[in-house]
Formats: structure tokens, sequence, C-alpha cells
């Protein structure tokens, strides 16, 4: 069983950049290394906090520095998110209200047009606190 | 070096493929290729060794002095050799040719650069070779991981992400080592790889070409050190590595029958090129793994479903070595225990293997192929006997549809088995992945519970052949034989599905109500054998609509239902499979004229996209999209209709008998089949619409049915047979 060990360990540790979940003023940011379990474009993301929605223009997301975000309300079928392997990506939510030092649960829906069943990944961790501003 | 380069080419797949190995090139020289996947571009080039991917694109630069460029953009000339890709460079006065080819000795991918100047004076050339490590099963789409282990070897680079593992060598020393954006002085290293390279120095005389040659193999660490020889050898004689493939093409395609249709060459050559395109997609990858990978560029690996469709052709090809090696890795996965993690319940036929090993379970078709097949290889074969492991195997199949079906109607229920697994994962795990998928028919992003049509038919033919090969009956008590079984399975298909509104059947039945839309799916149960006549013909007539069909192929859903959508993987687009279905389903019900055109419009597929027919298809225009280039699917039902449909073959080789009931379309003339492979013997056949003419060379006498009175013919013989009446439409 120990190329199926690796293999669950490469969608483990593949997908979320550990430690990546943190705060930032007003919400939470975290990157993904790579799109969980399926690539392509996406028509639609969403972000649950503890099982509450995220408005859609309180989401951004990015390839990486450089690239331009865009919220949640401008991932569209007509205008989708593309995401290869490989390419990390960056949420940031904001209007968040997590308790200091608690475990949350932080979970991220895409839907493809191509393959329509939703695609989610869930990340349960203690944010890191507020990076001190330089 | 044989093969006259032609222009350079725009930028289209070229696929190279040893038993273990594959290189995915754009045909311009680097392994580079990007392609639409799922709506985005993706980089999808680079080697692939045991079913691992091991790099992405691997790209090589030129150097000289201060001037630097990339090799495609140099690329004058391109053409396939034998067993290999060659491209011609020319920059100034140097010039380059490439070969690259994918081995047969060790599991990776060979880059040959020959370089010489038409200058008068030395060049002092320097090549700088680079990609980024993958070490991923093909099993997780689309993740790369970003960390890795690195050693530098004497005479290599060693690359390890867990189990898996590559080796990077060349027949020239590098002058220079980078890692990511910086020199590496070599050592042990480990961390994110986004680049790894390397700089050789190349230096060029008038009248002297020197030679790099550049190997990277790999997929499981463990196999590493036991491919060192052989990894050696590859580098000692690069131009072995594409000839052995060559010549393993040339033997295998000696040993398959040839069909000409004089009447319709578009149908000779797309058999041809069918049969090629099957030959790339042979996968022994080690771990005593035989079979057929699903396709190119993103499912290189062993699927059980796409393996089933295969191996049907397989068998009217003749290579029954292959076919029951192929049976036999299935049946060694078959799952013997609940195996929650990875979706297995016992009896069930993996949905994916490669080598590790690692395997998957979760699907509600795959395991009901295999009774068929299994019958399939004893038909063609001739052996009389089941071999090992195999009767246990039917058993174990046959008990897992039991414990799925219906009590009542004996309907198979399919559904939640992507929930199973995502279930299955601990709720409090750090992280946590699952697609939102609730049924895994062969249209698996499509909910399609709780009885689809399709599933049906397939459940009716693995209890029809398992009562064949003698499967035991239900050992719970309840007494009832796989006989009865069946035939409630038929009742009910017959009674239920039946949608009068549409002249058609519907998809599904959920909650004891038949349910829509329109899907090609229902001409499965036409194919089976489940509906006859003038029903048969009616329901084919209805699949024709243009609702469903288009010119090039058959939709996935009809486009006059509110949920189409072209674009959708398994709701609107266009699949080469369901085009296959169609003329299967047409021939079997009497259509010859549809039946035929329907073939040659995928063999017009053949002859217009890059390396077969595309998997799929817009619903709204003929272009290819979140599509493989190379599928399974899409080559194996079309060579299968022609041998089973258009010929009307059935061969019994156990029973020494042939049956051979053409339904070629009315005013063809001939029609010529060699080498069929019939137990130990071959067939030849040679049809005009009066006369049969059939050549045995088998062992021992030949009974061939053509529809009238059976002949026989001794070993040796040829004689004419006599042809039954053809079936007409009503």
């Amino acid at each position: 069983m120990g190329a199926l060990l690796a293999v669950a360990e490469t969608v483990e540790e593949g997908v979320y950049e550990p430690g990546s979940l943190r705060r930032i003023p007003g919400g939470l940011a975290l990157a993904l290394d790579n799109p969980p379990l399926r690539v392509g474009a996406f028509g639609g993301v969403r972000v649950l906090v503890e099982g509450v929605p995220v408005t859609p223009d309180r989401l951004r997301l990015r390839h990486g520095e450089g690239t331009p975000w865009r919220t949640g309300v401008e991932v569209t079928p007509e205008s989708p998110f593309p995401w290869g392997p490989g390419e990390r990506t960056e949420f940031e939510v904001t209007a968040v209200d997590v308790p200091a030092g608690t475990r949350i649960c932080v979970r991220i829906e895409l839907r493809s047009r191509a393959i329509p069943p939703l695609v989610w990944c869930e990340i349960r961790e203690v944010p890191a606190p507020e990076e001190p501003a330089r | 070096m044989s093969g006259s380069p032609g222009a350079p080419r725009p930028r289209t797949p070229v696929v190279l493929t040893g038993l273990a190995s594959a290189a995915v090139l754009d045909g311009r020289g680097d392994l580079e290729l990007m392609r639409e996947m799922r709506g985005a571009e993706v980089e999808c080039g680079g080697v692939l060794g045991q079913c691992v991917r091991l790099t992405g694109a691997w790209r090589v630069r030129l150097r000289l002095g201060e001037t630097e460029t990339g090799l495609p953009e140099t690329c004058v000339g391109s053409a396939a050799v034998p067993g290999g890709w060659r491209t011609d460079h020319a920059w100034g006065d140097l010039r380059v040719v490439e070969t690259v080819a994918a081995v047969s000795g060790v599991p990776g991918a060979v880059r040959t650069f020959e370089a010489s100047t038409v200058g008068p004076t030395p060049l002092d050339l320097r090549v700088t070779s680079s990609f980024r490590p993958v070490l991923a099963p093909v099993l997780v789409e689309g993740i790369e991981p970003h960390r890795f282990q690195l050693e530098g070897h004497a005479d290599q680079l060693r690359i390890r992400q867990r189990v898996f593992g590559l080796s990077i060598r060349s027949s020239v020393a590098p002058s220079y080592l980078f890692l990511n954006r910086g020199s590496w002085l070599g050592g042990r290293w480990s961390g994110r790889i986004d680049a790894i390279g390397a700089e050789f120095s190349l230096p060029v005389a008038p009248g002297a070409p020197t030679t790099l040659s550049l190997l990277v193999h790999g997929g499981l660490v463990r196999d590493l050190d036991a491919a060192e020889a052989a990894a050696g050898a590859v580098l000692a004689d690069p131009g072995a590595a594409a000839r052995a493939v060559d010549a393993d093409d040339r033997a295998w395609t000696a040993s398959t029958p040839s069909l000409t249709f004089p009447d319709a060459p578009t149908l000779t050559q797309g058999y041809e090129r069918a049969r090629a395109g099957l030959r790339r997609l042979y996968c022994a990858p080690g771990d005593e793994l035989t079979g057929l990978v699903a396709g190119y560029p993103w499912y290189a690996a062993l699927w059980g479903r796409d393996l089933a469709w295969m191996l049907e052709a397989v068998a009217w090809l003749g290579d029954f070595d292959w076919m029951r090696r192929s049976i036999d890795t299935a049946v060694r996965y078959q799952c013997r225990a609940d195996l929650a993690l990875v979706g297995g319940e016992p009896g069930e036929f993996p949905m994916q293997i490669s080598p590790g090993p690692v395997f998957f379970y979760g699907t509600s078709d795959t395991t009901l192929y295999f009774p068929s097949r299994m019958e399939e290889w004893l038909d063609h074969s001739g052996t009389t006997e089941m071999p090992d492991g195999w009767a246990e195997a039917l058993d174990r199949s046959v008990e897992w549809g039991r414990a799925r079906a219906d009590p009542e109607t004996g309907l198979l229920r399919h559904g939640g088995e992507a929930e199973e697994i995502a279930a299955a994962i601990p709720e409090l795990a750090r992280v946590r992945y699952g697609i939102d998928a609730p049924d895994t028919t062969i249209w698996d992003s499509a909910d399609r519970r709780d009885h689809a049509i399709d599933i049906q038919a397939l459940w009716w033919q693995a209890l029809d052949a398992a009562e064949r090969l003698g499967a035991p009956s239900a050992g719970d008590g309840s007494g009832g034989s796989i006989a009865s079984l069946r035939d409630r399975v038929a009742a009910c298909v017959r009674r239920a599905y039946p949608w009068p509104a549409e002249e058609y059947l519907f998809d599904t039945v959920r909650d004891g109500r038949g349910e829509g839309p329109v899907r090609p799916n229902a001409l499965r149960a036409v194919s089976a054998g489940l509906f006859e006549g003038d029903v048969a013909r009616r329901l084919v007539a209805r699949a024709a609509q243009p609702d469903l069909s288009t010119a090039w192929g058959v939709r996935t859903r009809s486009s006059a239902d509110a949920g189409y959508d072209p674009t959708a993987y398994h709701e609107g687009q266009v699949w080469t499979i369901a085009t296959a279905w169609l003329a299967d389903a047409a021939l079997a019900a009497g259509d010859r004229e549809l039946g035929a055109a329907t073939l040659v419009r995928i063999a017009e597929l053949l002859a217009r996209d890059e390396l077969g027919p595309n998997e799929c298809f817009r619903g709204d225009r003929p272009e290819p999209f979140d599509s493989c280039f190379l599928l399974g699917f899409s080559v194996a039902p079309f060579l299968t209709v022609l041998f089973r449909r258009l010929w009307g073959l059935r061969v019994d080789a156990r029973r020494a008998r042939l049956e051979v009931r053409p339904a070629f379309p009315s005013g063809w003339t001939n029609a010529r089949m060699e080498r069929l492979r019939v137990g130990n013997g071959t067939v030849d056949l040679n049809w005009t619409p009066t006369r049969l003419e059939v050549r045995w060379t088998g062992p021992g006498p030949l009974t061939v049915d053509g529809g009238t009175a059976p002949v026989v013919l001794t070993a040796g013989a040829a004689g004419a047979i006599p042809l039954g009446p053809v079936r007409e439409l009503s």
C-alpha cells in the first residue's frame, strides 16, 4: 500500500500550501499550489468559512503576485477562471469574523463548465496570526 | 535515419510510445504541447514512464556566443520516422537534427541531437536542457508536486517524490548544472523544484558533426537501480530504441487482419489508422501489469472500463495473448473485500490501475464488461478451459451485481460510488477533497441514477455470458438462477423503458418511473439484442434525428432538452464512442445504409484529426473540446463494429465455427479480409454480392455458416459459402 499512501500524501500535500491559512485585516487568506482534483476553466467559485458562504464580492483570487485579482463576482461561466496543474493560486476573503486561536474550516468550491459536478476542498486549521504591517 | 522531413508542422500533437513509456510533443522539437483541457490551456508535453508523469515540458535552448534561441524557433522540417520523430533545425550556419523516441527497454524517452555546420568556421555550441519534474501518477489529474529530493551521481541526476522517481542521463558530461534559477554544484538537495537543467558544450567543426543524447527515464523509485544497465545501453545506441519500437509495431501489425473495402476506401484507411492508434495504447508498465492505456494526453493509465472496450477489438485483431494477460491483470485487482478508501466493494473490477501498485474502484459499469470479455477470449482463442482464477472472478462479478440488484425487477442500482469514497475520508482530517459526482456510469459527470438503460443492458449481457460460462446460481439460498435473473432483467427493460412520446427509450428509471433525456445510451439495449425487429429500427431512427446526431457524431444528450450544454462533457458534447454505438445499433437493427454511413463518418474523423478521432467535440460545432486526441474509446468500438456488424462475424473457435452475415450497404461490390485469427488458424474472406470465398489455414476443419447451409472446410482448404438473405428494412 506504499504507493497508494504516496498518492494520498501527494494529493493532501500537493494542493493546500501548508501554513498559508492566515489572518489578514478583516478576513483570511490562503493559497493552493494546485487546483483540487480537477483542472481547467472554472465558471464559479465559492468559499465557505465555518459553513457560512462568503459573499462573492468579498472573495478574491489570483494566480500569484503580479497577476490581477478577480472577485468571486467576476468568475462566471462566460468569464471563467483558468487553472492549470501546478499553478499556485491565492485566495482572500474579507468580512469574516473568526475568533482568534480557533481551528476553523474553510471550504473552497469550484464549478467547471466542462465537467459540471462540484469540486471542493476543505482546510481545517488554526489560521496564522496577521502579519505585522511593514 | 529514414524519412525525409517535410515543412515544419503547426503545433499538432505527436505521441511516441513504448510499452512502458510515452513522449508527448507538438512536433517542433521540444517535448511541449499546449492543449485545451477542461476549457483552459494546459501544458501536456513531456515524458511518461510506468504511468507516472515524469516531466512537464522539456525544453532545449541553443547558444552561440552571446546569442541564444529556443529549439522550436529554429525548426525547418519535421517528420515521423520509424519508431520516433525527427525535426530539422537551422540557425545561421548551425544545423541540428533531433530524433525523439520513447524507449522500450527502460520507461522513458531519449532525445538525440546531431549538430553540424554549413559554414567554414568551427562553432562553440552550448545546448541547455531543462524541465520541471512532475513525478505524479496519472491518477491524480492536474496535481503537480512541488517538493522533491535531488541527488547528483557521477553519470546521472536522480529526482524523487515519495515512491516516484526519475533519472536524467546524457552521453556528454554537462558543463554546468542549474536548479531553479541558480547554479547547482551537485550532491543532495531537497525542496521546491521549478526547473532542473544542464548545459552541454558541443564544439562543432566543419565536416565533424557532434552528437548529444539525453535520456529521462523512471516511474517507481524502486525500479531505477534495475534499469541502470539498460539505460546505459540506450545512451550508447539511442537509435536502437526507435528501431525496437518500430520492429515490434511492424510485427504486431503483420499479425493482425487486413481489411479492404474497395467501395469505401475511407473505411479501409480508417481501419488502418484506428488499428495503429490502438497499438499506441498498448502498455506493460511493470508490476506484471498488462493492458492498454485509456488515452493521451491525460488518461495514460490502465482504466478498467476503457480496457474492457478495447479488449473486444483486441480479440478481433487476434492478439489473444495480450487479451488474456490484460484480463488476468484486471482479475488480479478485482476487489476481494470492502475497501472504502479506494471505493472498492467485493467483486468489483478496478476503475484504474498503475504500477506501485496504485489502484482505485468506484464505477458502476466496469465490473459488468468482464464476463463478456472472458467469453470472447474463449470464443476467439478456441481455448476450452477457463484460465486460472477466471471462474472465481466471474462468480464474484455476478455476486457484486446481485448485491446491487433490485429484488423485484432485477435491475442493477448504481450511484453513490464517489460519495462513498469522500465519506470514507475522516470528517476531521486537516485537508479533505471531493467531487460531488453522485453517479459513475460511462457518463460519470451526469446523474443518471437509479437504473440507467446502458447499465441494465450491460448487466443483462454479463448475466447472459456468465450463464453460458457456467457461473453458479445464487449461493444465498434464494435459489435464483442466473438465467432467471437475466430473463427478469430483460423483461423489465422491455416493459419499463419504452418512452412512447419520444418513440425511444428512457435514459433511466428512478423511483419506479422512466426519465429522459434522450441519450445515445439507449442504443446499447438494441445492440445487446433486448429490442429487435421494427422496434429496434424505430429506436435507431429516433437516435439518428438531428437533435442527437450531427454531421460529426452523436451527442451525449439531445439538443432539444433543457439540460443540453454543447460544452458539457456528458450533457451535450459529441462523443466518438456514441457515434460508434449508432453504427453498431443500426447494423444490428438491419439499417445497413445508416450503419455504414456512420462508420464512414468516424473514418473521416480518423483522416482529419491529428491522431485519430478525438474523444469528444462541442455539441454545436465540429470542434474538439476537452478532448483527448487519442483515446481507446474512439478507436476500439469502431474497429469492433467493422468486424462484428459490418462483416457480421461471430467466432466460436471452441467449436471450430465461424458465422459470416455481411451487412454491407446496397451497391457495394466487394470486401476483403485477410488473417482473421480463429483459434490456431486464420481465415481469409472475399465477398461479392453473389459469393463469399473463404480460405482457412487452421489445423482442423472449420464450419463456416453464411446463413443457409453451413460448409465444412478442411485444413488448408478454400471454398465458396452460400449466403443467406440480407435482412432489409421494413
